[in-house]
């Protein structure tokens, strides 16, 4: 393949240098020279080097010398090379000798300096928003799994929630927080979407947390994260959680380049949080909790269970000790590869990927694989520029149909396979006769043609027409269509002993769901810019923004299959009984015109504004406009001329914003009431309709006032690096569903109330020790941190209920109180366990002690909301060589630790037969250890949530370490390959923590590693 | 440029409000549903549907967990048959069990009177759309539901009213709201129902029934319907005097013909095809289209082992349908001969089991209201003196085949009440009204005494939780 393309290339270079010989008969002159890299003067491959206005061009040869015939009279040549700035010189048919030798910068630097909000771009020195911006490499430097991972660690105020349930599951959205949450609560229950999750927008166009995970890193140009409210008021409405602005890579000017980048890695369930019992622990348990006792006084009952004790104990002295949370785990393999042709001249510019991803999970029958392709096209003329991205994704998930718990359940004084060497069906069996149930081996359930599988279809296009109408002003038009079907499928064998009750004809069960989405937007804005005066820089953006997105689910179940191995629907004997075909459909649209200004002083002192008016068809007929504003102003201390002769000061800006970005992620038809079909029955008048849903169209939607004082340091000659943040949100009115007394006639309701308060600060602090970079060295040491605080405030009564059934609840902490801290945990203080009588001791609110639990006496036991969280990290380049570690600590949360409250003393009757953490063993209460933590074994009685479960969660976490290294031209040139470079990574290494919880109940969590290459031809 | 937009704005915004009016395609948006006189008259015939779910007038409210506090089966002492029932018959209301089924009558009751509300929120502001009298049909129809509907809860919720009229009861919704309405006094209430009831009761003035008699009204809350509704409502509520004029008001409707006694020769004349349930009598009942299943569910003898729901067999012959002057119960009632059915050493209830006219409407009939209660409620409510009601009493027991009785007592009234509405669900209601012992069984000493214990059901946990 590799000859092929090098003689397509050396075919299009003859081409260009042979058009214009063909057509002049003009005088022509030869201009020759040299590029090189700004950086460390190697001379840089593959330029295009182009006659501004024709066709005319060659590109450089391996040692960076180009040749070029252009005709004898003044023109601008043109130098351009991916991730270089471009460079344009004027020939002026005297200056042939300026020609010998260019320069050429890397454009990193600019990429850092300008905020990309999707709507508008500005420089950072003159934004007054809080904001920061990643690149492709920073990305790539922390982590290869998916962007989001990665800003986890780059940035204090980006929060990826730990999943306890779900664990590394590659195929769980994660739940995506910045800044903290605003706080509806009951929401995510009702309706199913996170209200606190960010908007994100791909290329200047609003996208799914799905498309962002599934798309390839490689493809990404840069990330910009949109904190406060001058910076994400322009996405009014939809703003008040934050935004994350991601770029493509643009296709590059220049001769044809291809590159591949893949990335190789491997990973291994973490099981190290479980503790649980070994075969021996385990029957003590359960002797000393009385499962071997009859309590009836059946003298038949009790030989039968001295006899079962009896087996299970020889049983246990053959060795049997079996260990099943080994079973379903493996390594997991993944390789995921990137190919991408580039290039084009002037006027047409393009870009061809395809990508290919495989990520088996750490448990068995667990993947995702996606397919992606994409063609860029770029054309201008003259004043225009079209630009087209069309994508289309296909994506494969596969779901083990036992979780992970089912092992954790299993006893390990069972087999795993019978004497035969064959997987049992059941690991316990109880005699004809005898009331006891069954207990299913987990491994046959696996062991069975069941699936859980996805299949996915996208289609995305998004074009924009740019017209630059003079240089000040620009408008431009967009429209992106993008279609979603998923195709969901769950199969389980009619062997499954789920089934075993079942009859023979209802055996097994297969469920389709069908999901198709259509979603479009359209956006016409006018840009204007221009410098006044050499000192009044005024910016400003007008638009009209429009949108609708339509969802279609159909779905539907059958049962009945005899075969376990043919699985195909058409087997079925029917629909399960009472069952109708689902389908729901969704349509939302919104309209919003928006203004955005800015204007700049000398340099010196910023104002921004930005005014937004959404319309929503989720909003009600009585509230369905809203208005979203922010003002923000900044000072650039450095361009003071007190400092602008000073060296150490390279950048000093202090800058405040404030403004009301809401939150509309709400289910389409809450406005208004919707009836239903009573379909169960007719009557001699016909049919019957019924309200479905009630709805509330005068319901005010939750915004959020925003302040943001932030500062952006940078000294030392660009050695130290320091962004400040302080905020304060305030929102208000909150919006919370809450369940409602059954005369309501509904059973909940969405309502106002009160509102939350919440304050935080964030830091980035960067410091380079070392930095030569003439050498090419540079050692950075990072550190960034993190707090906040909230509160309830002006909710009253409202929330009683939640308070009430909180109270209730077998586990549940949280309360709504005014003044109370949404995240923290209510308890009964506990004095411990009383050594003469091995009873829970409380403390009463008036601070008395009692043995008797009154849930009244609940008082704030602490906070899961760490004091302070954040990364501390250190990166070395060295030539070409680098190395970096990231480390997570979080410091002063609390945690309600539902492991020792659930798996050590609530234990019930019938939990008991599940394996336990072997801490239900150990420190328990007795006789003969009175001064023990726990309470004695006993399966009746009921532990109530007190302090004593309530543990410091303090922890510092290994979350990425890699070393790369990018391989000198010298060395590769040879092998005709521009650049070539290796990084090993490594992601969550180690943990470190103050309280043993288990973590990854239906799925474990996993450690990566993952060796990513990158190739340029 | 900044005006450019904002007048660009305004002028888009109009049509922007257009764009942004979506409509639900998988549901039925209220402003096209309530948008024609088709649409109200389904939303009120849904009313009427639901009615007949499991949760009200379906079992729970007619014959199954209301008829089983009154009192009226023989309920087993075997778990593994009769489960749940047995702690019913003992009254014990705070079992998970009976928890949940007692908050599910409750939210389904509300459910619908909610339907009821949003129906007459709108209506008025709608009312040229209705034809000929059609508005204030529906409008009386949906306020007599509404009145229903909380009756029923009241007297399943609330306190014995005529010993604790004062006590706090239930909420009465009149209109949708987010916040929830607070209890009210149990005369409160009773002056809301009495209130809806009345008003009803004007709009239905030209109900055609009082012209063609019942013809399909009798499945709707007729004009006659909601005037035997305010003679029970003002006999529950003590107002005797009231009562008995609304109980008057349905007789003389019956003495007009318009709800005629059921004909002889259709429950005595073809023994095997009789109209059990005498469809002629009823002033309102639901359309139930698998109403076979009320028998088969719970009365047929072929469910057994299963249980099944009958009178204790000493009560019936000896008491009920027997015992002479004593109970003025005699074999030879249209009732006995008819309802229960010999099979083996046992009669069996054979009320709602299908006639052999498979398509006929008297086959999805469940009674809600009988001209039979408005005879005995004229008896009752006459005067103080019980007495003074024997005429009214001998009316009905001419109609039902035996002879008359001598003087009425209050003893032979709720025989004639056990006889006349068993397996309707009114049963627990009138001991409680009386205060009275539930007559469980033919030994007396065996009857559950009249105590708050027994008569008033503790309020839902949906409500007082939340």
């Amino acid at each position: 393949m590799k000859p092929d393309l090098n003689r397509i290339i050396v075919l299009i270079a003859m081409l260009f240098l042979l058009l214009p010989s063909a057509s002049g008969q003009e005088k022509t002159v030869v201009l020759k020279g040299r590029v090189i890299d700004s950086y460390d003067g190697y001379p840089l491959i593959g330029v295009s080097v182009i006659v501004e206005g024709t066709r005319n061009g060659t590109s450089t040869d391996v040692d960076g010398n180009y040749e070029l015939r252009i005709p004898d009279r003044k023109c601008e040549v043109t130098f351009s090379y991916v991730g270089y700035d471009e460079e344009v010189k004027l020939y002026t048919m005297k200056n042939a000798s300026a020609f010998s030798k260019i320069v050429m910068y890397m454009n990193s630097t600019e990429l850092d300096d300008v905020i990309v909000t999707g709507v508008y771009e500005r420089k950072k020195e003159s934004f007054t928003g809080a904001s920061a911006t990643f690149k492709a490499d920073q990305l790539k430097s922390v982590g290869n799994n998916n962007v989001l991972q990665s800003l986890k660690t780059l940035d204090p105020s980006f929060k990826m929630m730990e999943s306890t349930q779900f664990g590394s599951n590659p195929n769980m959205m994660p739940d995506i927080e910045i800044r903290g949450k605003t706080s509806v609560v009951g929401l995510k229950e009702e309706y199913g979407t996170d209200p606190n999750q960010p908007l994100f927008i791909l290329d200047g166009f609003e996208t799914t947390i799905e498309t962002i995970m599934n798309l390839n890193m490689n493809r990404v140009a840069s990330v910009t994260i949109l904190k406060d409210a001058a910076s994400t008021a322009i996405y009014g409405s939809k703003a008040s959680n934050g935004v994350v602005v991601i770029e493509t890579k643009a296709p590059a000017r220049g001769r044809l380049q291809l590159s591949y980048k893949g990335d190789f890695g491997l990973s291994l369930a973490d099981l190290s949080d479980y503790n649980l019992m070994n075969a021996r622990e385990k029957l003590e348990f359960e002797t000393l909790a009385g499962v071997y006792k009859d309590n009836s006084g059946n003298p038949f009952n009790q030989l039968r269970l001295d006899n079962l004790r009896n087996e299970r104990l020889k049983e246990i002295e053959r060795g049997v000790d079996t260990y099943w949370l080994s079973e379903p785990v493996r390594t997991g393999l993944t390789h995921k590869h990137n190919l991408y042709a580039e290039g084009g001249e002037d006027k047409i510019r393009y870009g061809i990927g395809l990508s290919y991803g495989d990520v088996d999970g750490v448990m068995k029958g667990s993947d995702r694989q996606t397919v992606e392709g994409n063609v860029d096209l770029i054309y201008r003329t003259g004043k225009f520029q079209f630009s087209n991205k069309l994508t289309i994704d296909y994506l494969n998930t596969a779901n083990p149909t036992v979780s992970f718990a089912e092992y954790a359940y299993a006893n390990p004084y069972y087999r795993k396979r019978g004497t035969d060497g064959k997987v049992d069906r059941y690991l316990y069996y109880p005699e004809e006769g005898i009331d006891d149930f069954p207990v299913s081996n987990p491994l046959w359930n696996a062991s069975l043609n069941s699936w859980d599988r996805t299949g996915s279809f996208g289609f995305t296009n998004n074009f924009i027409f740019e017209w630059f109408m003079t240089e000040e002003l620009r408008m431009r038009a967009k429209f992106g269509l993008s279609r979603t079907d998923d195709d969901e499928q769950t199969r389980l064998s009619p062997l499954h002993t789920q089934f075993d009750d079942m009859g023979e004809t209802e055996k097994g069960l297969y469920t389709n769901t069908q999901i198709n989405q259509m979603v479009y937007e359209g956006d016409v804005a006018v840009t204007f810019g221009k410098l006044f005066a050499e000192k009044h820089m005024v910016n400003a953006v007008g638009g009209f923004n429009f949108s609708s997105s339509h969802q279609e689910v159909y779905g539907y179940a059958a049962n009945g299959f005899t075969d376990d191995q043919f699985d195909a629907p058409s087997f079925a004997n029917g629909y399960p009984s009472g069952e109708k075909p689902q389908y729901s459909e969704s349509l939302k649209r919104a309209v919003s015109f928006y203004v955005n200004g800015g204007y700049v002083y000398d340099d010196r002192y910023l104002m921004d504004f930005n005014y937004r008016l959404d319309g929503a068809s989720m909003f009600g007929t009585g509230n369905r406009f809203r208005n979203t504003w922010s003002v923000g102003a900044g000072w650039n201390i450095h361009k003071e001329h007190f400092l602008r002769d000073n060296d150490f000061f390279n950048f000093m800006k202090i800058r405040g914003s404030v403004g009301n970005p809401g939150n509309q992620n709400f289910s389409a038809y809450q406005a208004f009431s919707t009836y239903k079909f009573n379909g169960w029955m007719t009557n001699v008048f016909g049919t019957g309709v019924i309200l479905s849903a009630l709805g509330n169209a005068g319901l005010a939607w939750q915004e959020t006032v925003n302040y943001d004082v932030g500062a952006d340091l940078t000294f030392w000659g660009e050695r130290i690096n320091i962004t400040f943040d302080y905020y304060w949100k305030d929102t208000d009115p909150l919006l919370a569903v809450i369940t409602t007394p059954g005369s309501m006639g509904v059973t909940s309701v969405a309502m106002n109330a009160g509102s939350q308060k919440t304050h935080g600060w964030e830091t980035t602090f960067r410091i380079s020790p070392v930095y030569i970079p003439s050498e090419r060295i540079n050692w950075n040491i990072s550190f960034n941190a993190a707090s906040s605080r909230s509160r309830y405030a002006d909710i009253g009564n409202s929330f009683s209920a939640l308070n009430e059934s909180g109270k209730t609840s077998l586990a549940g902490t949280t309360r709504y109180y005014d003044g109370g801290s949404p995240t923290a945990i209510w308890a009964v203080r506990s004095a411990g366990i009383d050594p003469a009588t091995g009873q829970e001791l409380f403390i009463k609110k008036d601070g008395s002690y009692s043995f008797t639990y009154d849930v009244n006496d609940e008082v704030v036991v602490g906070d899961t909301q760490p004091k302070v969280e954040g990364i501390f990290g250190t990166t070395l380049y060295l030539k070409g060589f680098s190395a970096g570690c990231y480390f997570r600590y979080r410091w002063g949360g609390q945690v309600f630790n539902t492991s020792l409250f659930q798996k050590v003393e609530n234990i019930g009757t019938e939990e008991v037969y599940n394996n336990q953490d072997k801490r239900a063993l150990y420190d328990r209460w007795s006789e003969s250890n009175r001064e023990a933590y726990f309470k004695g074994i006993s399966m009746v009685q009921k532990t109530e949530k007190s302090s004593r479960f309530v543990m410091d969660d303090n922890a510092l976490i290994g979350e990425s370490f890699n070393i790369g290294y990018e391989f000198p031209d010298r060395l590769i040139r040879r092998m005709r390959i521009s650049a070539l470079n290796l990084q090993l990574t490594m992601t969550d290494v180690f943990r470190a923590t103050s309280v043993r919880v288990e973590r990854g109940i239906d799925y474990p969590f996993a450690r990566s590693v993952t060796m990513a290459v990158g190739i340029t031809f | 440029m900044t005006y450019a937009i904002a007048l660009a704005a305004l002028l888009m915004t109009a049509g922007c409000a257009q764009w942004l009016d979506v409509k639900p395609y998988d549901k039925i948006a209220e402003d096209e549903l309530l948008s024609t006189e088709e649409g109200y008259m389904k939303l009120l015939n849904g009313i009427y549907i639901e009615l007949n779910t499991d949760m009200l007038y379906g079992a729970s409210m007619s014959v199954e967990m209301i008829e089983i506090m009154g009192g009226a089966y023989a309920v087993g002492t075997d778990n593994s048959v009769w489960g749940n029932y047995r702690d019913l018959s003992e009254y014990e209301y705070g079992t998970l069990y009976w928890r949940a089924r007692m908050n599910e009558t409750w939210n389904k009751a509300y459910s619908l009177i909610l339907n009821c509300n949003m129906l007459l929120t709108n209506i008025d502001a709608d009312r040229d759309l209705f034809s000929e009298d059609n508005y204030r049909i529906v409008k009386g129809e949906a306020l007599a539901l509404r009145a229903m509907l909380h009756f029923d809860m009241l007297r399943l919720f609330g306190p014995v009213y005529s010993r604790n009229p004062q006590q706090l009861a239930i909420p009465y919704y009149k209109a949708y709201s987010v916040t929830p309405n607070s209890l009210l006094p149990a005369s409160q209430v009773a002056g809301e129902i009495t209130h809806d009831l009345l008003e009803a009761r004007i709009l239905l003035a030209n109900d055609p029934v009082r012209e063609n008699g019942g013809d399909y009204r009798n499945l709707r809350l007729n004009y006659f319907a909601v005037a035997g509704l305010l003679a029970r409502t003002s006999l529950y509520f003590g107002d005797k005097e009231s009562a008995f004029r609304y109980a008057r008001e349905v007789i003389g409707a019956v003495e007009d013909g318009i709800f005629p006694f059921v004909d002889r020769a259709l429950v005595t004349g073809s023994p095997d095809d009789p109209d059990r349930i005498f469809s002629s009598e009823v002033i309102f009942a639901l359309s139930h289209s698998q109403r076979n299943s009320l028998f088969k569910d719970y009365y047929d003898p072929s469910r057994i082992p299963n249980y099944v729901f009958r009178m204790d067999n000493d009560l019936m012959s000896n008491i009920v349908f027997g015992g002479g002057a004593m109970t003025g119960g005699n074999r030879d009632d249209y009732r006995y001969r008819v309802n229960w059915v010999a099979t083996g050493a046992n009669r069996y209830f054979y009320k709602y089991s299908d006639m052999a006219d498979v398509g006929n409407i008297r086959n999805t009939m469940i009674p809600m209201l009988r001209i039979g209660e408005m005879y005995l409620i004229a008896a009752e409510s006459q005067s103080d003196d019980i007495a003074a009601g024997t005429a009214y009493v001998n009316v009905l027991r001419s109609n039902r085949g035996v002879n008359n009785i001598q003087e009425l007592t209050e003893n032979i009234l709720r025989y004639e009440y056990i006889r006349e509405l068993y397996g309707e669900g009114q049963l627990f209601f009138m001991y409680k009204r009386m205060f009275a012992p539930v007559m469980f069984s033919s030994q007396a000493s065996k009857n559950p005494q009249p105590s708050d214990r027994i008569f008033v059901v503790p309020l839902p946990d949906s409500e007082t939780e939340n």
